[in-house]
């Protein structure tokens, strides 16, 4: 995608919305977010330390490395979520569809309608089913028929058959890998164009973890999803692309997932892989 | 040496390990010893305060008889009866809420609005709604997205302005209209659009109205029957909205929604009953009665310093109410709004996050200021500064207003920020703005802990002493207050100057009426928060 289409489409669909634009009909995979030379402090600590990455539309990318390497700053500084720590630096640019997020006339707020996130830990609201999932939808004053969307959504979560008699009970009583799930239907109720996950299954079970898994594989056919994860067979099983953090913050390798696991280039890259180290 | 010993021996008990076990026991026994201590001095205070209130001993033993029969065995065969059985107890709790919440705001309700001239509470009270109910209308009228919600506040502001401007002019000509009207408006009415909005919520508009209406005829039914009897309507119209109605829309729901647990409902009753009935023995069979201070004289009459078995203080429950009830209302949206912005909008670093921590750090440490030093505040603010009349409700309301603030702001605070970080973060993440934010999923969360923490302070008001002595509020006084700015009286000033009346049986009886009187208002206080905290605190 060149810099000259990509510029319009971002203007429609962070200011007006635009429907049409959301899943047009791709030639090849699109590069949806471009990150260059993207370094984060927290106060004087380096958090990423010039990371430049493109990632592709309608991908499931998968961030992986060691704790503390900065994957969770990477994702929330996609999203701006960034914005809302005191401490946190961005420099470089974080482009979405062709314009930098962390330009002056860019409202966070609506570009988080865009791209919708998931945390580590399942955190409905302490509200009904339905309310969570319509919670999205409500505060963007959604006209349309908001069960119509609830539906859909637990649909496309594969929540729908647990849930549909008691929507109207709270979020909390569910199970946690049923509260995750309703955090994935809330995340795509409004139709974002990109949904980020951090680490979503590292608090579930290992069966509710692979519900999430089969769920992230249909997600991608409308979504670009990336995600963050502890897990290297999650990594390996799930993902279309594969970026390998290493300590300091720095983006040590970045390829397609079969190559990341079966032949990377770098050393320190296959030492992580194999468990010598991390 | 470890192989010289068998396993046995490791497993079993060393010395060392038994004086462990002995310090331990021995710290266990002092705790609970400082608890006892503790429990049974308060325990012993409040009985000899009640005693000497009270008086049982001067009863005879049939009076004891006659209320163990009507009122403590039935309660107690309910009691056991309902202990087992979860849907009788749900709906006697609720019951109880209705019946004794209904007849506590009937009564606080019509003393407080007699007090302070029906008329004139009547036109504050229209001029105060009127044009929030506009703005809603316009909003409801209009398709497009308006933005009405921050007119709302402001619409009531400047209502109550107009109020202040049009009451002397309008309260002349509406006094025409009888007094029972005013109360109809008051009380009423709002009970028969609440009766009509909670049915049309779960069935529907047609038969919302048609409750609503119900109400209202009600309402009117009362007043027409009690002027046939030759009564004044007010009292029986504030009854008939504040109580029956409550009580019989929660009959009515506990019937519907949990017939197994419906005899449930009759609790209250039982206690009700059981008292009138008691009550009504004793006097039928001359049953010598306790010689007891406290009675109905002392709760429905106004002062004499001379005779104590004719004192009352009446005048000084109304002039308590009314002074928290307004201080309330000034301190409240002050200090939780000060809360809010401390706590969601404050930044932490920086020139403006130091500020902030500085406040904090001070409105801590203003809360245990000591409270005749807020008295001095007030006399300077109110009495010195603004000019006001010597003890006059404004300034006993300001003055215990700016007492509470602290308590008020902290306990928002702590509320807060007990709501778990991660479900700001899941709205932000929905593309939710800070103020959506707050408004959907922090302060529903924050709520519980926000409304005890200041009914709690609204408790702490009421007992105060002090400051009011400071700001010169009359320590007796023949009528309740019968406006904002007129001369104020509370019930902790009467209990203080009375403890100096020279005649012992004030001193020895009175008093400690008086002082169980005071008690029990904010143990009503209390049990309204911890009946919030209860209904709402079910999410953790
Ligand atoms: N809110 C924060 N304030 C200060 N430092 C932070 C904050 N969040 C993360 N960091 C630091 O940034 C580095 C990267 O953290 P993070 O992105 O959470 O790593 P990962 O998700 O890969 O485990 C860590 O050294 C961490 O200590
Ligand atoms: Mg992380």
């Amino acid at each position: 995608m060149s810099e000259s289409d990509s510029s319009p489409k971002i203007q429609t669909t962070i200011e007006t919305g635009d429907e049409e634009s959301r899943h047009a009909p791709l030639n090849a995979r699109d590069t949806v977010i471009e990150t260059r030379d993207l370094d984060v402090y927290y106060g004087e600590e380096q958090a990423l330390d010039g990371v430049s990455m493109e990632i592709n539309e309608h991908d499931v990318t998968a961030l992986i490395g060691p704790s503390g390497c900065g994957k969770s700053t990477f994702l929330r500084c996609i999203n701006r979520m960034n914005d809302m720590i005191e401490v946190c630096r961005v420099e470089g640019d974080v482009e979405f569809g062709g314009k930098n997020v962390y330009d002056d006339d860019v409202d966070p707020v609506a570009l988080r309608r865009k791209i919708g996130i998931v945390f580590q830990k399942p955190n409905p609201f302490p509200k009904s089913i339905r309310d969570n999932v319509a919670y999205g939808l409500k505060i963007q004053g959604y006209e349309g028929d908001i069960d119509e969307r609830v539906e859909e959504s637990l649909k496309r979560a594969a929540l729908w058959d647990e849930v549909k008699d008691q929507l109207d009970s709270s979020g909390l009583d569910l199970s946690g890998g049923q509260q995750q799930r309703l955090c994935i239907a809330r995340a795509i109720a409004p139709d974002p164009e990109v949904i980020l996950m951090d680490e979503p299954t590292s608090a579930l079970d290992p069966v509710a973890a692979s519900k999430i898994e089969d769920l992230i594989d249909d997600l991608a056919e409308e979504y670009t999803v990336i995600i963050v994860t502890h897990n290297m067979q999650q990594a390996a099983r799930i993902s279309d692309r594969t970026a390998v953090f290493l300590t300091g913050g720095r983006l040590v390798e970045y390829d397609d997932t079969t190559k990341i696991f079966e032949d990377p280039e770098e050393q320190r890259v296959e030492d992580y892989i194999t468990g010598k180290f991390g | 040496m470890a192989t010289e010993e068998t396993t046995s021996d490791q497993l079993g008990q060393s010395t060392a390990l038994r004086i462990q076990q002995l310090k331990g026991q021995l710290f266990e026994v002092a705790l609970v010893a400082a608890t006892l201590v503790g429990i049974v001095s308060l325990l012993v205070l409040f009985a000899q305060i009640s005693n000497d209130a009270f008086r049982p001993r001067t009863a005879s033993s049939t009076w004891f008889l006659v209320y163990f029969g009507t009122l403590v065995a039935p309660t107690a065969a309910f009691t056991l009866y309902a202990r087992r059985r979860p849907a009788v107890r749900t709906a006697n709790a609720l019951a109880f809420a209705a019946v004794f919440g209904g007849l506590l705001l009937s009564f606080v309700t019509y003393v407080v609005v007699d007090a302070l001239s029906p008329y004139d509470v009547f036109i504050y009270a229209f001029f105060a709604s009127l044009p929030p109910v506009l703005v809603l209308a316009y909003d409801r009228t209009t398709d497009e997205r308006t933005y009405t919600g921050p007119l709302i506040p402001v619409s009531i502001i400047v209502g109550v302005g107009v109020a202040a401007l049009v009451d002397g002019p309008i309260s002349g000509p509406l006094g025409v209209a009888a007094e029972w009207i005013m109360y109809f408006g008051l009380v009423t009415v709002p009970a028969a659009l609440l009766v009509a909005w909670l049915t049309a919520s779960r069935r529907g508009r047609r038969t919302g109205a048609v409750a609503g209406g119900v109400v209202a005829a009600g309402g009117l039914a009362v007043a027409v029957a009690s002027i046939a009897a030759g009564v004044d309507a007010s009292l029986p119209i504030v009854v008939f909205s504040a109580f029956a109605v409550p009580t019989g829309y929660v009959t009515w729901w506990s019937v519907k929604t949990n017939p197994e647990g419906r005899v449930g409902i009759a609790g209250p009753f039982v206690i009700l009953g059981g008292v009138l009935l008691g009550a009504s023995l004793v006097d039928r069979l001359g049953i010598e009665s306790p010689d007891s201070y406290l009675t109905p004289t002392l709760i429905l009459e106004s002062w004499d310093g001379l005779t104590a078995s004719n004192a009352g203080v009446y005048p000084q429950i109304v002039g308590s109410i009314i002074i928290v009830g307004f201080m309330a209302v000034l301190a409240f949206p002050v200090g939780i709004g000060a809360a809010i912005y401390l706590e969601e909008y404050a930044p932490d670093t920086g020139l403006r996050g130091r500020l902030a921590t500085l406040l904090e750090v001070n409105i801590s440490n203003l809360a245990g200021v000591p409270s005749v030093v807020y008295g001095l505040l007030g006399l300077a603010l109110f009495r010195r500064t603004l000019g006001f009349g010597t003890g006059i409700v404004v300034s006993a309301a300001g003055t215990l207003g700016l007492l509470i603030l602290p308590i008020v702001i902290v306990s928002t605070q702590e509320a807060l920020r007990s709501v778990p970080n991660d479900l700001r973060q899941g709205s932000y993440g929905m593309g939710a703005s800070r103020w959506q934010t707050l408004r959907e999923v922090v302060l529903p969360e924050a709520i519980p802990g926000t409304l005890t923490g200041t009914i709690l302070a609204l408790a702490r008001a009421i007992g105060e002493t002090a400051p009011l002595v400071i700001i010169a509020v009359a320590t007796t006084k023949y009528s309740p207050p019968s406006g904002l700015f007129s001369s104020a009286t509370a019930l902790p000033l009467q209990i203080f100057a009375a403890s100096a009346n020279a005649k012992p049986e004030f001193r020895h009886g009175v008093v400690p009426a008086a002082a169980v009187v005071l008690l029990v208002l904010m143990l009503l206080m209390n049990a309204t928060a911890i009946v919030i905290r209860n209904k709402y605190g079910r999410t953790n």
